[in-house]
Parts: C-alpha cells; sequence; structure tokens
C-alpha cells in the first residue's frame, strides 16, 4: 500500500507536487509523516544516496533522487521494496517528460499539482496485485534493491542536529582551552614576580646583613 | 463641575504636567462617577467596588475564587472623594497628590514604595514601547499589572501576544484607562448581568483552571480573576461557553482537527508547528478553549446576558448601557470631555500625522442638524455611497475600498465610553472575496508580518528607517528582512516603502509550503440531486443537467477537477463514471439508516478523464426519473453519503431538494402552522428543529466541505433547519418558493440565472481568516456563515466571492496610543488551481475624541446593515417582537443621544445629523422587511431565507433589498448621465418609496436588488409604451412581461442602457418584471413601498412621531 507520494526539488526542498491521502485509517498520522517528509527534503542535498530507505516507525519511506528531484513514497513495511522503487522509476521517467525542464524556474510550492493525476493512475497500478505481476517482468532488470541502504529517519533528520551539538560542544571547548591558556599565562608571569621578589628581598637581606655586620 | 476644573489646571500647570492628565483619569473614574451612578440606582452594580478592592489586595486569590466577597470592603468613601478636593490638592502638590487619592484606596502599600521622581516620566515613555525593564523600574513593587489594573488585563490577554511587552505600556496609562471608567460606567449593563453570569462563571472558572497551566505565558491568568468587573466580551465568551459548550459534544473532534490548520496559518515562522503557534500567538492558545462555540448565529451574547433588562439594554449594542439618566450624567458631566481634552500630547501627534487637524467641511456637512419631521427630501439624487474617512490625502488613497471593508463608524471613538454616547454599534461589514478588477499578486519567499501580532505588512505601517518598520496593530518594531529592500516592480534596492505590499491596500500572497498543511486540493464538486416525485414534478432537474452541460467547461479548476453526482428519492443512488466504462453506472444504497459507499474509487472522478461519462449521464438524468412514483424524501442520509465521499479531499457539495425531509435521519416535521401566522405576538419555529444539520455542517467544515443548498419547493420544507448545513459549512442557501418549470417563469429564470453564476464563479477552498485590529479593539461577534474557531479565526470549507460578513466589535482599552485604528482582514484559501493564497485588506480610520466627530464619521448604511443582523441574532434567540424593539429603540436612543449632547439647538421635533438622517427610513423599511415584518403575509421559509439573505448578502445587495431604488423611466433623459466606455447611461433621480411619488402617467422602476419591477402606470404616455415596450396601449400589455424588447429609438435605448448598468455585477441574476396597473402582481410592487402604512407598519411620518414620542417620554 502506498499511502504518500511527494516530490521535491533537491536543491531547496520546494515540493513539487504530491498525491492527495485517500485512507481514513491513516488519516491522523499522516500528517505527522507529511512534516517529516519536508524535513527530510530539507535535508537532503547532492551528497545523500540516490535510492535509500528510511524506517519510520511502523511505515517505510522509500526515496530516490534524480535530475535534481526527489521522488518519495510512504509506504506499509510489508509493501515489496522492489515494487515501490519501480513505482518510483516510473514516476520519475514521467515527471522527467512533462516538467523536467521547468523544474528549476518555478518558486511557488507545489507548482505540479497537476501531476497528481498521473501519481493516482500509477499508485493504483502498483498497488494492484494482479497489476503487479505483470510489472514485475519488467522490474526483474532492476538492479538488486538489496543493496539499497536502509538507514532510520529519525536518525536522518536528527544527523544534522547531533553534528550542531558536536561543533558547538568543540567551539566550547576551544574557547574554553583558550581562556585556560591564558589564565595559565597569567599564573606563570604571576608566579614568575613572586619568585623574583622573593630572590630579591633575600639578596637585599644578605646586603644588608653584609653591610651591618661584616663592616 | 469638575471638568472644567480639570481642564484649566492641565493647561496652566504646564510642563511637568504632561504627565498628569494620565493621572488625574484615576481621580476622575474612580473618584467622579461613582458618587453618581451608584445610589441606589442599580444595587447589582454596588458589587463592583469590593470587586475592585479585592482582586487589588489578592490579585492571586482571583484564581481560585473568582466570586469570592470581599472580606474588607472599603467605605465609599475612601475611594472616592470628592473631585473637587483632589483639584486643589493638585494645585498645591502637583507631584504628590495624584497619587494621593487613590492611593488612600489602594491602601499606599504600592504606591509607597517607588519613589514619586519616577512617575511624571512615565507618561512620557509610553509612546515609545518602553522594554520590560524600564516597567519594571518604574514600578518597583507593584506585581504586574494587577495592582492597578484588573481593568487593564482583558487587554493584556486579549489584544497583544506578549503580556511582558504590554504590560509596560499598560503600566504607564493604565490611570488613564478607560477601562476603569469604563467598568465603572458600563458597569450597570454587566452588572445586569452579573446575575447571569454567575452561573457562567463556574464555567469560565472550570476552564481557567483547566488550562492555566497549559498555556505557555501569563495571559490566560489574567483572563481569570476577575470575570465579575471585566468588560462584555470575556462574559460573553463564558457565556458562549456556557451555552454552547454541552449542546455541542462532537465538536472536539473537529476542532482540534481545526487546531491544525491555524497552526497552518501562524506556521510561517517556523516548521514544526506545535512550537510556532505557541511562540507566535500565545494569545488564541489561551482564548481557543474559550471560545469553544462561538457560533455567531445562535447566540446574541448581549441579549442572553440581560434578558430582564429593559428592551435597550439587551438590545446587542457592545456593552452599552440603558439610557437611564444616571450613568449618562455620570459620564456627561465629570467622566467624559475631559480625556478629550485632557491629552494635548496626543492631538499634536494626530495634528503631525494630518487629516484630523481643524473640521474639514465634509464634517460640518455630515453634522449638520436636520429635523427630520420637517424636512421631506431626504434622499440624495443618486444611490448613497460609504462616507470618506476623515483622513490625509496619501492614506485616503491607499485605503481599502468601502465595497470590501466597511466600518460602521468611519471615525472611530478613542474609548468605549464615547462609543455608548454616540448609541451607535461599532462593527466591520467585510466582502473579503469580492470579485476584483486590480488585484497585485506578490510572490515572495518571506511574506513580511509583524513578529508579534503575525499582521501582515500594509500600507499603514511606519518605516522608522531603512532597515525597521512599526507594526500598526501592535507598535511592535520589526526588522525589514533583506529580500524585502529589493522592489521588484522599480526594481530598485532600497526602497521598502515602495514595494506592492505597502502601496496597496488589498494584496494578494502566494503562500509557500509553510501555509500548507497538506497538498493545496483539487476543486471537488460532488452534485446531490432530488429526485423523488415532487423534484421530478418541479421540474428542475432539466435545467440543471442543461446548465451544468453548458457550463461543464467553465467549472473553475484545473486538471485535477473532479465531479460526483449522487441522486435521492427514499434511497440513494450513486453514479460510477470511471474512465472507461461505456455507460455511467447507477449504484443504488437502500439501507439508508447506515450509509456506506458502494465503491470507493470511481464515484468521484476526474472531470478530464471522464468528461464524456459525465455528459452522458447529465443528459440522460432528467428522464431516467422521469416516471418515479417515489415521493418520500431521504435528505439526511444523502448528505451523510456526500460527507463520506468527500471526506479525503474536502470540496464542495451542492444540495438541490424540494421538499420537507422524510426518511431517515435528520427527517423533519412540518412545523409551521398558517393559521399562526396572523398572531403578531410571537413567531415560532425560527430556531433549527434538530441539530443533525448542524452537526453534519461541522463535520463538514473539519473536512474542508462546504455545503450549499438550493431549496426549491413549493411548500414548507423547514428551512430554518436546513439551511443550517450551510451556516455553519460556510455555505450559501438560494431559496425559490413555488419554484415550477411551467407555471412560475420568473422563478425559472431566477434559478438559471443563479445557477449560472454559481457555477462558473470563482471558489476558494480550505479557507481560514484572520481579523485583526489595532490594540485595544477587540472583536466578540462575527455573522455570517462559517465556523469561529477562535476569537479572531473563521474557518471556511469553501469561500465565494457572493458572501460577505459582518463583525461587531468593541473598545477595549483606550485608544489613545495613536490617531489612527486598523483593521486587517487576511484570507488563507487555495484557489481552484491548487494554489494557496493569502488576500490581505487593510482598512484605516482615523480615531476621534469628540463625540460629534464621531456622528460626522457614522456610515448610515453600515449601521443599518449591523443592526439588521443583531436583530436576526436577537429574533432567534428571543423573539421577533423583542427584535423589533430593539431597533426602534435604537433610532430613540439615538435621537435622544444626539439631543443631549451634540445638537445644542433648542428646537422640538426629531433633529439627526445629515450622517444619519436616513437612519430611521432605514430601521422602518427594516422592519417591514420579510425577515422582522410581522402580519399574516409572510411565510416562514421565506422570512428564514430573508434572514440567511441578511446575514451574508454583501452591503450594497442587502440595503437594495431593505430599502430599494425607485426611479421613474419615462422621463428618462440624458441629463447627468454616465459615460461608460462607449456607452452613455442615463441618471435618473431617485424617489422615495411612498405612493405620492408614483402617477398614473408614469413608468417607474424599482430596483430591489435581486429582482427589478418596472410598474406602468394605466395612463402612461403612449410614446413610452410604444417607443420601450413595444405595445400599442396599456391594455395591450401581456400580464407577465419579462424582457424589454429591443427597439430602435433613443428612449428604448436609454431605458436598456440603464437596465443593463442596474444588472451589470450582480451577483445574483436580477431579472425584470414588468407591472400592469391593474394585474395581480401589482401587491408585490407596492409592498416595497416603505414609506407608507402597510399591514405590518406604520407610515413613516407616523413612525417618526411614534420615535418622537418616545425620545420625550
Amino acid at each position: 500500500m502506498i499511502l504518500l507520494t511527494m516530490l521535491a526539488r533537491v536543491s531547496d526542498g520546494l515540493p513539487l507536487a504530491a498525491s492527495i491521502q485517500e485512507n481514513e485509517q491513516y488519516e491522523r498520522d499522516l500528517q505527522q509523516y507529511q512534516t517529516q517528509a519536508k524535513q527530510l527534503f530539507r535535508r537532503l542535498n547532492a551528497q545523500s544516496p540516490d535510492r535509500c530507505t528510511l524506517e519510520a516507525g511502523n511505515l517505510n519511506f522509500h526515496y530516490l533522487i534524480a535530475e535534481g528531484v526527489c521522488y518519495l513514497c510512504l509506504c506499509e513495511p510489508s509493501f515489496p521494496k522492489k515494487v515501490a522503487f519501480g513505482y518510483l522509476d516510473d514516476l520519475h521517467s514521467e515527471f522527467f517528460d512533462q516538467y523536467g525542464r521547468r523544474v528549476s524556474t518555478v518558486t511557488r510550492p507545489y507548482a505540479f499539482i497537476e501531476f497528481d493525476n498521473y501519481i493516482q493512475k500509477a499508485k493504483k497500478m502498483y498497488v494492484d496485485g494482479r497489476a503487479r505481476r505483470n510489472l514485475g517482468n519488467i522490474n526483474t532488470e532492476l538492479q538488486d534493491v538489496q543493496r539499497i541502504m536502509v538507514a532510520n529517519i529519525e536518525e536522518v533528520l536528527h544527523r544534522g542536529e547531533a553534528l550542531s551539538v558536536l561543533d558547538t560542544k568543540a567551539s566550547n571547548l576551544s574557547s574554553l582551552a583558550k581562556k585556560y591558556q591564558s589564565d595559565a599565562k597569567y599564573l606563570n608571569t604571576r608566579s614568575t614576580y613572586a619568585k623574583f621578589a622573593a630572590v630579591a628581598v633575600v639578596l637585599l637581606t644578605l646586603i644588608i646583613y653584609v653591610r651591618f655586620w661584616w663592616l | 463641575m469638575s471638568a472644567p476644573g480639570y481642564s484649566s489646571v492641565g493647561s496652566s500647570v504646564n510642563g511637568s504636567t504632561q504627565s498628569y492628565p494620565s493621572m488625574y483619569q484615576p481621580a476622575g473614574y474612580y473618584g467622579a462617577p461613582p458618587p453618581q451612578s451608584y445610589p441606589g440606582k442599580t444595587p447589582l452594580s454596588s458589587s463592583q467596588p469590593p470587586h475592585y478592592h479585592n482582586s487589588h489586595i489578592s490579585p492571586q486569590s482571583h484564581h481560585g475564587a473568582p466570586s469570592t466577597p470581599p472580606s474588607t470592603a472599603p467605605p465609599p468613601q475612601a475611594y472616592a472623594p470628592p473631585p473637587s478636593v483632589q483639584y486643589s490638592q493638585q494645585v498645591l502638590q502637583p507631584q504628590h497628590s495624584p497619587y494621593g487619592a487613590p492611593g488612600s484606596y489602594y491602601e499606599h502599600q504600592s504606591y509607597s514604595a517607588p519613589p514619586p521622581v519616577h512617575h511624571p516620566p512615565a507618561p512620557q515613555q509610553y509612546p515609545l514601547t518602553p522594554s520590560p525593564a524600564n516597567a519594571a523600574g518604574t514600578y518597583p513593587s507593584a506585581p504586574g499589572g494587577t495592582q492597578y489594573g484588573p481593568p487593564a488585563h482583558p487587554q493584556s490577554s486579549l489584544g497583544g501576544g506578549l503580556p511582558v511587552q504590554m504590560s509596560a505600556p499598560l503600566h504607564q496609562y493604565s490611570p488613564a484607562q478607560p477601562p476603569c471608567g469604563q467598568t465603572a460606567l458600563n458597569g450597570q449593563p454587566q452588572s445586569t448581568a452579573s446575575s447571569q453570569q454567575s452561573s457562567y462563571e463556574s464555567y469560565s472558572r472550570v476552564d481557567g483552571s483547566g488550562h492555566t497551566p497549559s498555556s505557555t505565558g501569563t495571559p490566560s491568568a489574567s483572563i481569570v480573576p476577575s470575570p465579575g468587573h471585566h468588560s462584555a466580551p470575556q462574559s460573553q465568551y463564558g457565556g458562549y461557553e456556557g451555552t454552547s459548550g454541552p449542546s455541542e459534544p462532537e465538536q472536539s473532534p473537529s476542532s482540534s482537527d481545526d487546531e491544525d490548520l491555524e497552526d497552518d496559518d501562524e506556521e510561517a515562522g517556523g516548521d514544526t508547528s506545535s512550537s510556532s503557534t505557541g511562540t507566535a500567538s500565545p494569545v488564541h492558545n489561551s482564548f481557543d478553549s474559550l471560545e469553544g462555540g462561538n457560533y455567531p448565529e445562535t447566540q446574541t451574547p448581549c441579549s442572553e446576558l440581560t434578558p430582564h433588562g429593559q428592551p435597550y439594554t439587551g438590545y446587542g449594542f457592545p456593552g452599552m448601557p440603558p439610557p437611564s439618566s444616571a450613568p449618562q450624567h455620570g459620564y456627561n458631566h465629570s467622566g467624559y470631555p475631559q480625556p478629550s481634552q485632557s491629552f494635548p500630547s496626543l492631538s499634536q501627534l494626530s495634528a503631525a500625522l494630518g487629516g484630523l487637524s481643524g473640521i474639514p467641511e465634509l464634517e460640518v456637512e455630515a453634522l449638520q442638524p436636520i429635523n427630520l419631521l420637517q424636512e421631506r427630501n431626504l434622499l440624495p439624487p443618486r444611490p448613497l455611497g460609504a462616507p470618506e474617512p476623515n483622513l490625509s490625502q496619501e492614506l485616503k488613497k491607499v485605503n481599502c475600498s468601502p465595497e470590501t471593508f466597511r466600518c460602521t463608524l468611519t471615525s472611530i471613538p478613542q474609548t468605549q465610553a464615547l462609543l455608548n454616547k454616540a448609541r451607535l454599534p461599532l462593527g466591520l461589514l467585510l466582502h473579503p472575496f469580492r470579485d476584483l478588477q486590480h488585484l497585485p499578486v506578490i510572490t515572495s519567499n518571506t511574506i513580511v508580518r509583524c513578529r508579534s501580532c503575525r499582521t501582515y505588512i500594509n500600507p499603514f505601517v511606519t518605516f522608522l528607517d531603512q532597515r525597521r518598520w512599526k507594526c500598526n496593530l501592535c507598535y511592535r518594531i520589526n526588522d525589514v528582512p533583506d529580500e524585502f529592500m529589493y522592489n521588484p516592480v522599480t526594481r530598485a534596492y532600497g526602497e521598502p516603502h515602495r514595494r506592492p505590499e505597502v502601496q496597496n491596500s488589498t494584496v494578494e500572497f502566494i503562500a509557500s509550503s509553510d501555509y500548507m498543511l497538506r497538498p493545496p486540493q483539487p476543486a471537488v464538486y460532488l452534485f446531490v440531486l432530488d429526485v423523488s416525485h415532487n423534484a421530478v414534478e418541479a421540474g428542475y432537474l432539466k435545467y440543471f443537467c442543461d446548465c451544468l452541460l453548458e457550463n461543464l467547461h467553465s467549472l473553475p479548476g484545473d486538471a485535477r477537477t473532479r465531479v460526483g453526482f449522487l441522486t435521492f428519492d427514499s434511497t440513494i443512488h450513486f453514479y460510477n463514471l470511471q474512465d472507461g466504462l461505456s455507460q455511467p453506472q447507477m449504484l443504488v444504497v437502500s439501507d439508508i439508516d447506515d450509509v456506506f459507499i458502494p465503491s470507493h474509487d470511481n464515484l468521484m472522478v476526474s472531470l478530464k478523464e471522464s468528461k464524456e461519462l459525465v455528459k452522458e449521464l447529465l443528459s440522460s438524468l432528467p428522464s431516467m426519473f422521469a416516471h418515479t412514483r417515489e415521493t418520500r424524501s431521504a435528505l439526511g442520509p444523502a448528505l451523510q453519503a456526500a460527507f463520506k465521499l468527500m471526506t479525503p479531499t474536502g470540496g464542495r457539495v451542492s444540495v438541490f431538494h424540494t421538499q420537507l425531509p422524510t426518511l431517515g435521519p435528520g427527517l423533519l416535521q412540518s412545523r409551521e402552522d398558517p393559521n399562526q401566522r396572523s398572531s403578531t405576538k410571537v413567531v415560532q419555529h425560527l430556531g433549527p428543529a434538530t441539530d443533525f444539520y448542524k452537526k453534519l455542517a461541522l463535520d463538514c467544515s473539519g473536512q474542508q466541505i462546504g455545503v450549499d443548498l438550493f431549496l426549491l419547493s413549493s411548500q414548507y420544507s423547514d428551512l430554518s433547519s436546513l439551511a443550517c448545513m450551510s451556516k455553519y459549512s460556510a455555505g450559501s442557501v438560494y431559496y425559490y418558493p413555488s419554484f415550477h418549470h411551467i407555471h412560475n417563469p420568473s422563478q425559472l429564470e431566477k434559478f438559471q440565472g443563479d445557477l449560472e453564476r454559481y457555477l462558473t464563479r470563482k471558489i476558494g477552498f480550505e479557507a481560514v481568516m484572520r481579523i485583526r485590529c489595532t490594540k485595544g479593539l477587540s472583536i466578540h461577534t462575527f455573522h455570517g456563515n462559517f465556523f469561529v474557531r477562535s476569537t479572531d479565526l473563521l474557518s471556511l470549507a469553501n469561500v465565494n466571492p457572493d458572501s460577505a460578513l459582518a463583525v461587531q466589535m468593541s473598545i477595549e482599552d483606550s485608544l489613545a496610543d495613536s490617531s489612527l485604528a486598523c483593521f486587517q482582514a487576511a484570507l488563507l484559501y487555495t484557489s481552484s488551481k491548487g494554489k494557496r493564497r493569502i488576500r490581505v485588506h487593510t482598512l484605516c480610520l482615523p480615531v476621534v475624541t469628540q463625540l460629534s466627530e464621531v456622528y460626522a464619521g457614522a456610515d448610515v448604511q453600515a449601521v443599518t446593515c449591523l443592526l439588521a443582523n443583531m436583530a436576526i441574532d436577537r429574533s432567534v434567540s428571543s423573539g421577533l417582537l423583542d427584535a423589533r424593539d430593539a431597533l426602534v429603540n435604537a433610532v430613540v436612543d439615538l435621537v435622544g443621544a444626539y439631543r443631549s449632547s451634540v445638537s445644542n439647538l433648542q428646537q422640538s421635533g426629531l433633529v439627526l445629523p445629515s450622517s444619519m438622517r436616513l437612519f430611521p427610513l432605514y430601521i422602518l423599511a427594516l422592519l417591514k422587511q420579510k425577515a422582522l415584518r410581522t402580519g399574516t403575509s409572510t411565510r416562514l421559509d421565506e422570512r428564514v431565507f430573508a434572514m440567511c439573505q441578511f446575514k451574508t448578502e454583501p452591503l450594497p445587495q442587502l440595503l437594495r433589498m431593505l430599502h430599494p431604488d425607485l426611479y421613474r423611466l419615462d422621463t428618462i433623459s440624458d441629463q447627468g448621465a454616465l459615460h461608460l466606455n462607449d456607452t452613455i447611461v442615463p441618471q435618473p433621480l431617485l424617489l422615495h418609496l411612498s405612493a405620492e411619488r408614483l402617477s398614473r402617467d408614469g413608468a417607474f422602476l424599482l430596483d430591489c436588488g435581486s429582482v427589478l419591477y418596472l410598474w406602468v402606470g394605466r395612463s402612461c404616455s403612449d410614446m413610452f409604451l410604444r417607443d420601450v415596450l413595444g405595445v400599442s396601449d396599456h391594455a395591450s400589455l401581456p400580464p407577465s412581461m419579462n424582457h424589454i424588447p429591443e427597439l430602435d429609438t433613443p428612449l428604448s435605448e436609454r431605458v436598456r442602457a440603464f437596465l443593463d448598468w442596474l444588472q451589470e455585477n450582480r451577483s445574483s441574476s436580477c431579472p425584470l418584471h414588468i407591472i400592469r396597473d391593474d394585474a395581480l402582481a401589482k401587491t408585490t410592487f407596492f409592498q416595497h413601498l416603505v414609506e407608507d402604512s402597510s399591514e405590518s407598519g406604520l407610515s413613516y411620518y407616523d413612525f417618526l412621531q411614534q420615535v418622537l414620542q418616545q425620545v420625550s417620554k
């Protein structure tokens, strides 16, 4: 079952098209998954892996990045990965045909919302078990889905965060170290002065002693 | 007495005295009015001072027990020293004495601590939005606003999002605050209510304790403490909660859904909705639970709170005290004039802002007193427009069009007390989604909004410098984002004040994805059609199908547009229109008690893909049911099915219905007894018989489904119950009484015209609208079709360009901060093309301090329309007669108030300022309107429909319904004609609606908004008959003639040009009826002549006499 499909531009995470959810059962949760998807789009960049499966609670996100557009769908875990990626590939070829050139020019969100019509149709085809069997033949030549990376959505979303936490910690550390260094310097000078002073006093007493006792 | 004394001191001790005015006030308010207004007059209001005292001493204790009786009530003398005494102290000790008097009341504990030195600078600070630290410095020992001010604190929760910030300015001027006066002065109506309130209090208390912990800041705490003496809105919300909470148990699911979209609106700042709501708007957070079921339709807060008051008390004015002599005295002599004179610095400010210095000519004209008993020609030669607000030229130029945004008072009174004194309601009439010719659309990544109140940037903000702007609603200073520095129109950098947002008061933004909770929904239309025997007999189906077939391509939408059909009699029929089928497939569900959807996929189909099937269905539908014998109608189950079909997407449901629903849930009984119609005492059954439709509508609203109702029936169909389905789901209602395709061609024509407009007009989906106003003003009642989600947030499943709404407001807090008051309505919607857009309208009006200025700026049409809305609420809640009395009293009050305050002419008779000269006439017309008239001739459904119209029609339309325009057509000439493009539109003079203005030898046109009547006199000139109507003589005029033949004569051309001009740009179709003098239809024409006496009312002159009698009583 494909619950949610979203397309976004990778460079800035701008949503381009989406399919409306039609499942009463998940109506409520989908809201949350949508926000997760939106966050994910913001995190993605050119360095992200092309194909990836993200586990999010009971459901899985599958995404595919091609030609600067990220195709993302939300499926039940039981839904075969192979079919999911086949579906995303299908979306990609159709979308690229229809709108590929205009992707970089649009500024408003969901500029290609009309693509929804195609998404709906494709979804129906891939979800339907009987039709899927026929598709299976086509999809056999798809690359080995086993090699597609699996990660957890929370990790992906929070990876950046952890790094930034680490970063702030490190910078804290370095500033503390600097402070320590300057403090140490100051202490050093102070102790040096103290030593000099002690020596001077000893010498002075010695001189006085020599002067008044010896002479 | 004290008033002149004050002002003279204020002016003589200059320089440092700047601070005094604000300090005098407490003396004025605490001191002067109470001794006058309290003694004896109103036993209830005597509970006020203790309340005050109580809250001062132990502000905390209020949380637990708002109504604790005072343990140590101060002797009245202690807190009300005679003002004169105080004034003399003042002269001797200018520094300390102002505090001396209140100090005795406040028991010094709060005032002794801060050194007096701190006080003088205080008032000087307040224009500069002082920082919290500043405030703390000024009154170190005063714990927040509570010390001074229970009065201050409804605002801190209502007005601004940031209690911390606000506390500073409030502090400074809270001594001067009218709310103190307001509570003292308004004491009466509110405390009359207090008996009621005590019962509501329990609700509000529960509420308060329930959500104090949940809310993030202090605002909720300040709501709770003093229900006893807060101003009206507070108690009203309590009231709403109390009354509608229990009756609305199923509301919670929908409202929790609502919550999300609201975030949606507020989301702009951050991504995660929950956190951003918290920071962006703590205000409505805290109000959400309070306002729970604020259904404007069913409740008139004021009237509920004061059912046992005199007619005028209960009359819906916001917190308007009864015009009993005592309070009037109270503020006439001691309370009021002073503030106006005692703000020298502010008048300077306003002078600096321009447009307010001196009294312009316009005002003089508007203020000219007119004796209505002598003046017989009141009507202007052309239909009246909106009065222009008294603003500087630049502001006028950018201000919002009055057709979109209109305020009843174009000069906003500075305080509630002044408003009360004017005896005019304060409110807005909005037509937010109007079809516009010119609308700047702005696409930018960041939509610039105030960080604290989320106001959109508008032409009335001030730019402090290049990088900062000051919000005109909450006065917060915000940064100008970098993107905003670039002006896309002129392509120049560094001109933020030239951006289109700042140049136009009506703009539309393309919203970013932050404003979307889900991808924009497609345009989805579902048609629910009645196909029972009755419907087939009436014959609407054929015309509907034809009309839809014709307009199928012009339904607003894009490639995603989806349509569906559903028909019902005693069973429900679905139609499978799956692309690829050879013909539509009908699926019948006969289990109407538990409706289910037979197939999930193919019932709502893409119009683009299944167009052929849809066309086939439409052409076969009429014949399919031609021979049906099923007379029963299962409307309720059909609506449930429609709801289930639409739930996933939302959209528009159009219901066509012809009789009383008789089967399944939502069935109705006939409630109208024709014999009862004649009883002038009570008109019953104005409210719904069952809450089934309301519940359904609320569910629909939650799923973004709007339900529009077309009722085409010949018998009683209980519109008052059925209309609920549209009322709460932001739909519209159309009613065609005694519709029949053969016997009633005029209704058929109207139906066709309306339907065409309905199918092709613009539509917005999943909309929310928020109305914000300048700090100090607050909105308390909404009128219109929508669901009110929080104090200022309306949720509209659908918006259409033909419906308007009205809003009642009150002044919570003196508007002394600024000389301008602003209102902003922001409508966030999804267009039929799947674009999320925000349409923002901003209106700016001057604030005035003089009563005469308030009258000069009164907009009589807007006042009438707002009053009509209030009267309709009133008639549903407490009866028609009550509402009628309230309307008459509105006139009586105004005349009385004007006589006692502004006009110093000692002339007898009925004197009103020129700006309001039409008021009695309009009210009389209102009393004779279908919605509010008495007598036998009004059928219940027609009455209810008229009420629905009043709630949703835009103002010009409403006014024509109320007081039609009468023109004489046979003498029409090109004199003073309008030249539009290449046509010349003659402009005949407007005539009074009285039979004496008619004559047998003329032809008169009556423009009633939704219909035009042309009455042809018996001895009308042959030339007119021949040249315009194309008949030889009067007798040969056909009895029902609906068109003017296109004749090639100059007279005919003129008449047609004029008629076309009138019919242009009207939302509803406007058929013409030509009425022969001897025809039966004559009565429908003559019933619109409201100045003559009729079965349901007095003539205009008698009405004036009646008013005069009541005034002098």
